[in-house]
C-alpha cells in the first residue's frame, strides 16, 4: 500500500460511505416498509410518511455499516465481499463504526421527532437486533443464523405500520412472520448453488454444517410454514380477496418449487435448476405478495 | 506498507491535490444533504403545526 492511498483512506469517499449502507438490500427494506405503511389502517401525511420511510432506510443503512464494521475479517476472506470498502482497504474501521453509530442515532431521532416515539423505539430495537444480536452474537455460532438474521430483515413492514398507527397488532406481526419464514428458503436455495466461501470464513452456514439433504428438507419445511403465515391474514379476515387469492396462488407455487428442491439429490451447482428456480421465484413472491396487500387495501378500502 | 507514518510525512503536491479533491467532494455532498434536511424539517414543522391547530 502506498503512502498516498494510506493518507486518503483517512478521508473515506462518499461512494464508499454509500456502499457501506448496502444499497441493494435497502431497496427491499424500502419496499416492504412502504407496503406496511400503506396497508396500515388510518392515514399519514405524505411528508410524515416519506420521513418514516427515510428513517427506516437510514436505520437499515446504519445496521449494514455496523455489520460491515464488525465483519471486515470475514468479508476479507470471501470473494463476494472482499471488494467492500473495509476489506479492500479503502476505509478504516473507525470511520465505519462512527458512520454506523451516527446514522443509527440520527435515524431514530428523526423517526421520533417527525413520526412517533413508538416506531422510533421499534427502529432502535431493529438496529440493535441486527448489529448486536445477529452480527456480533449469533451469526458465527449457529447454523440457524439466517433464520435469526431474517428477523432483522422482517422488521421494516411492522415499523412502517407502527409509523401510521403508533402500535403493533396482529397484522404487522403476520407481515413480520412472512419475511421471517421467507428468508431461510430464499437464502438456503442460493447457498446450495453458490459456493460462497462461508466455511473458509468460519461461518456455520446450513448447507456446510448440516449438509445438502437436510438443508433441502428444511427449505420445504419453512416453505409450508411460510404458506400458512402468508394465507393467515385472509383466513383471519384481516385482508380481502385480492390478497387472499394472490397469497394462495403464490404460496402454492412456492411450495411446489420447494418440493422439487426437497426431492433433488444433485450436488453439482450447474445441475441445480430446482434451487435456482426457487431462488428467483422467492424474490418475485415477496414483492408480489406485499404489492397484493397494498392493492387489496387500496381497492377494497 | 511504508514504515513512515503517512499522516506525519509531508504531502507531495499530487497527494495534496487528491486529498483536497476528496475533501471538496465530501463537502459538496454534505452541503446538499444539509439543504435537503433543512427543507424536510421545514415541511415537517408546517405539517405538525397544521395538524395541531
Amino acid at each position: 500500500m502506498t503512502i498516498a492511498s494510506h493518507r486518503i483512506d483517512g478521508l473515506a469517499s462518499a461512494r464508499d460511505l454509500f456502499a457501506l449502507t448496502k444499497p441493494r438490500v435497502m431497496s427491499l427494506v424500502i419496499f416492504t416498509a412502504l407496503c406496511g405503511l400503506l396497508a396500515a389502517p388510518g392515514s399519514i401525511h405524505p411528508v410524515i410518511g416519506f420521513t418514516a420511510i427515510l428513517a427506516i432506510s437510514l436505520g437499515a443503512g446504519a445496521s449494514a455499516a455496523l455489520n460491515q464494521w464488525y465483519e471486515s475479517d470475514i468479508d476479507a476472506v470471501m470473494k463476494r465481499t472482499s471488494q467492500r470498502p473495509l476489506p479492500a482497504g479503502r476505509m478504516d474501521r473507525e470511520t465505519a463504526l462512527h458512520f454506523g453509530i451516527g446514522l443509527s442515532v440520527f435515524s431514530v431521532l428523526l423517526m421520533g421527532v417527525a413520526v412517533n416515539w413508538f416506531s422510533a423505539a421499534f427502529l432502535a430495537f431493529s438496529i440493535f437486533f441486527y448489529a448486536v444480536v445477529y452480527t456480533i452474537w449469533l451469526k458465527r455460532s449457529t447454523p440457524q443464523n439466517i433464520v435469526i438474521g431474517g428477523a432483522a430483515g422482517a422488521f421494516p413492514p411492522a415499523i412502517g405500520w407502527a409509523a401510521v398507527t403508533g402500535d403493533v397488532t396482529l397484522m404487522p406481526v403476520l407481515l413480520f412472520s412472512i419475511i421471517f419464514f421467507w428468508t431461510p428458503p430464499h437464502f438456503w436455495a442460493l447457498a446450495l448453488f453458490v459456493n460462497s466461501d462461508y466455511s473458509k470464513a468460519g461461518v456455520p452456514m446450513m448447507p456446510v454444517v448440516a449438509g445438502r439433504r437436510s438443508t433441502r428438507h428444511q427449505i420445504f419445511g419453512y416453505s409450508l410454514v411460510l404458506a400458512a403465515v402468508a394465507v393467515a391474514p385472509f383466513v383471519l379476515g384481516l385482508a380481502g380477496a385480492i390478497y387472499g387469492g394472490s397469497a394462495i396462488v403464490l404460496s402454492g407455487i412456492f411450495c411446489a418449487l420447494a418440493w422439487q428442491v426437497a426431492r433433488s439429490t444433485t450436488s453439482e451447482p450447474k445441475d441445480m435448476a430446482a434451487e435456482k428456480r426457487l431462488f428467483k421465484f422467492s424474490i418475485l413472491y415477496l414483492f408480489a405478495l406485499f404489492a397484493a396487500l397494498v392493492a387489496d387495501r387500496m381497492i377494497l378500502a | 506498507m511504508s514504515e513512515i507514518d503517512p499522516n506525519k510525512a509531508p504531502m507531495s503536491p499530487e497527494e495534496q491535490r487528491a486529498y483536497q479533491a476528496r475533501q471538496k467532494q465530501r463537502a459538496v455532498i454534505m452541503a446538499g444533504l444539509l439543504m435537503f434536511m433543512v427543507v424536510l424539517f421545514y415541511l415537517i414543522t408546517i405539517v405538525k403545526i397544521g395538524s395541531s391547530s
